[in-house]
């Protein structure tokens, strides 16, 4: 009874669960989609040397956003300690079932995936039952303060590291500087990792940053596993359960323009009305979000925050659709506005090579301060604050004040893994 | 002779109305064709990567379609398209072109195979008789390139025919760049490859999903390694050859590993 209760809320906190990282798949889109997208991501280009007006970020829609309350209740951040229950219950079916068998298990993920939060609180208390060594506790191993190691200190360094018991690396990206001292730590764990002398552990890594590694150690064959991509229905369920909170009430959300239904998703509302199934139509926002954010769970739900509004901005719009019964039977909790109409972060216009530069070494080091970021890049603190400062007003970078770190924002991700494929940087997997 | 060939009893049919149609039409294709080949690259300098240099490959492709379609509309326009006539207009230009503008006609016919078979794109590096360049523009006669030295060359489409052409990126964003180092020998080899191997994988501006190679050759007067790598750009292939030069320098100074240099001769 109990590993069924834990079943099922591993599947909301983790829909999909976790697979083997070369069956992910891109969630698909309409083709109507894909160029609209394509055609304006070509435009924005083009128009980077005609606007000079595009920097503070300005909001295109009328209607007022949700209050931090309401976005608490409705999109709220997800609950990372159950996300650890989900991963550690994903990994022992797995294990249970055969198909992982590796006592090192790379869990990769995209930035924004909660997998850095998650995988941190396995060493907290109350998640020892649910981890696979039931009897002992995982140790997170932490970064060094510098990360400039050659390879015998770096050897040093793993030997005094307690490898005996179960340990967990959060985010392996905090482990390495993309300089020519900074590898030796990463690369002498690979190398302990695949002589099989390093124990049980996990091992989480950004996929930029995998992505890296797989290329600088091209016969590694780590066999990587990753969380499944979140298509519209895995998003549709994963919404509810963050709204829903103790997991028994539901959450309206429809579409500001035409009243169409973005939640609850189709098969779960069959099931509470099935009469009013028939009048009712539903949008196509969540495939779209699933195809935007490409499947990831942060961005798209960076972006769904975004969206939701307390009214819609027509209300007479809504009278005209068939369903007014509905309407009456039914308040919505909250509205959504298309996705062609949100005021998301575009790139501002600066030379293409420093702001990729930057853009790439906050994305393979899941953020940098300055010090590093400049090592990183070879760009001067100068230029670099310049940069910085501009990303910063169109909402693609943020500076966590506690750390001084620089990194991409969820809501800006998807602009800038774009612009970076345009200018022909090396990319992630997914 | 013009006479034997028929060209004046297919030319007699023109009328001055006829004349101006044809030479309007001509001006239009004419405007058509400047404005593609201003404007194309202009929007294609904008984007970044492939959708550059698919913009920029497009230009004399579109450039072959606006003649061609002019061809076919001055044509019945000026003459009846009977046979003869076709026989007399073009056995008449051949013999001109042959007699009068050899090399000229001989340059347009290699432009025209350049076109299909694109020895040469816009925005590819070649070399061709020692002059290194990115294509600026593939004209009717000539191609034109930019020198790193910002000096336009204009190399005539007939140095197709009996002259090696060197392309560098063939159409793609994949340009493999070269780093010499001449060290001293008795270093140890396996070590110094290895950190040259780095020096690239550390570099930012690094496609490292390309291939990074360090090719070592023993040499009477000590090692030669050549450091391959791809820059994210074609365009950064400078920069990027510089600063692989430059941070592998410094670390090979670091480790001990020095350059040999040849003594200079004065007078």
């Amino acid at each position: 009874m109990k590993d069924n209760t834990n079943d099922n809320k591993a599947a909301s906190c983790l829909p999909g669960g976790l697979m083997p990282a070369e069956q992910w798949a891109l969630p698909q889109t309409s083709v109507r989609r894909s160029l609209k997208d394509a055609i304006r991501h070509a435009l924005k280009q083009l128009q980077a040397g005609v606007s000079q007006a595009e920097e503070p970020f300005e909001s295109m829609d009328e209607l007022p956003e949700l209050s931090a309350a309401q976005q608490r209740r409705l999109a709220p951040e997800p609950d990372y300690a159950r996300q650890a229950e989900a991963i550690a219950c994903s990994l022992k079916q797995a294990r249970s079932d055969g198909s992982l068998n590796r006592e090192v298990v790379c869990l990769v993920a995209p930035p924004f995936s909660g997998m850095q939060q998650a995988l941190t609180r396995f060493s907290e208390p109350e998640q020892s039952d649910s981890i696979e060594t039931s009897s002992e506790t995982w140790r997170v191993i932490a970064p060094p303060d510098t990360l400039c190691f050659d390879d015998q200190e770096a050897s040093e360094w793993w030997d005094r590291q307690d490898l005996s018991r179960p340990w967990v690396i959060p985010e392996l990206a905090d482990f390495w500087l993309r300089s020519l001292s900074g590898l030796g730590l990463i690369r002498e764990l690979f190398r302990r990792v695949a002589n099989g002398d390093s124990g049980v552990g996990i091992v989480g890594c950004s996929s930029w940053c995998w992505r890296y590694w797989g290329h600088y150690l091209e016969n590694a064959q780590m066999s990587p596993w990753t969380p499944a991509p979140m298509d519209a229905d895995r998003l549709g369920a994963w919404f509810t359960y963050l709204a829903s909170g103790n997991g028994k009430s539901t959450v309206v959300a429809r579409m500001t323009g035409d009243g169409l239904y973005v939640l609850p998703m189709a098969e779960a509302d069959a099931a509470e009305n099935s009469k009013s199934r028939k009048k009712r139509k539903y949008s196509t926002f969540l495939r779209d979000l699933a195809a935007t954010s490409r499947g990831n769970p942060g961005v798209a739900l960076a972006i769904w925050q975004r969206s939701l509004r307390a009214r819609p901005d027509d209300d007479a719009k809504l009278e005209e659709t068939d369903d007014r019964t509905d309407k009456q039977s039914r308040a919505a909790d909250c509205w959504v506005v298309p996705l062609g109409r949100l005021s998301l972060p575009s790139m501002p216009q600066s030379k293409e090579s420093v702001t990729g530069f930057v853009l790439h070494g906050l994305l393979l080091h899941n953020g940098l301060d300055m010090a590093s970021l400049e090592a990183v890049t070879g760009v001067s603190t100068y230029e670099l604050s310049l940069v910085l400062s501009r990303l910063k007003r169109a909402e693609l970078v943020t500076c966590d004040p506690l750390d001084q770190r620089w990194q991409v924002t969820p809501i800006g991700y998807p602009t800038v893994r774009r612009h970076l494929q345009s200018w022909g940087f090396p990319l992630d997997q997914f | 002779m013009f006479e034997d060939l028929g060209v004046k009893d297919a030319f007699a049919s023109i009328t001055g109305q006829a004349l101006l149609k044809a030479m309007l039409v001509v001006v239009i294709a004419s405007l058509i064709t400047v404005a593609v080949q201003k404007v194309l690259p202009r929007v294609a300098e904008k984007l970044g990567g492939k959708p550059r240099l698919y913009l920029l490959a497009s230009v004399p492709l579109l450039r072959l379609l606006i003649i061609f379609a002019t061809i076919v509309i001055v044509v019945p326009i000026l003459v009846e398209p009977s046979f003869e006539n076709m026989v007399a207009i073009f056995g008449a230009l051949a013999l001109a072109l042959g007699f009068a503008f050899k090399d000229y006609a001989n340059s347009l016919i290699a432009g025209i195979v350049t076109l299909y078979e694109m020895p040469y794109r816009p925005g590819d590096w070649i070399e061709v008789d020692g002059q290194y360049g990115a294509v600026r523009a593939i004209g009717t006669r000539a191609a034109e390139i930019v020198t790193p030295d910002d000096t336009v060359v204009i190399i005539p489409h007939n140095k197709l025919w009996n002259s090696l052409i060197a392309n560098g990126n063939d159409g793609t964003d994949n340009l493999m760049c070269v780093a010499d180092f001449h060290l001293e020998a008795n270093h140890d080899v396996s070590r110094v490859r290895d950190l040259l191997r780095d020096v690239a994988f550390t570099s930012p501006r690094t496609k490292t999903w390309q291939p990074v190679l360090v090719i070592v050759f023993n040499k009477p007067w000590g090692m030669h390694y050549r450091l391959k790598a791809y820059p994210f750009d074609p365009k950064e292939q400078f920069q990027f050859i510089s600063e692989l030069t430059a941070r592998g320098s410094a670390e090979l100074a670091r480790q001990g590993v020095k350059f040999v240099s040849v003594p200079v001769s004065v007078g």
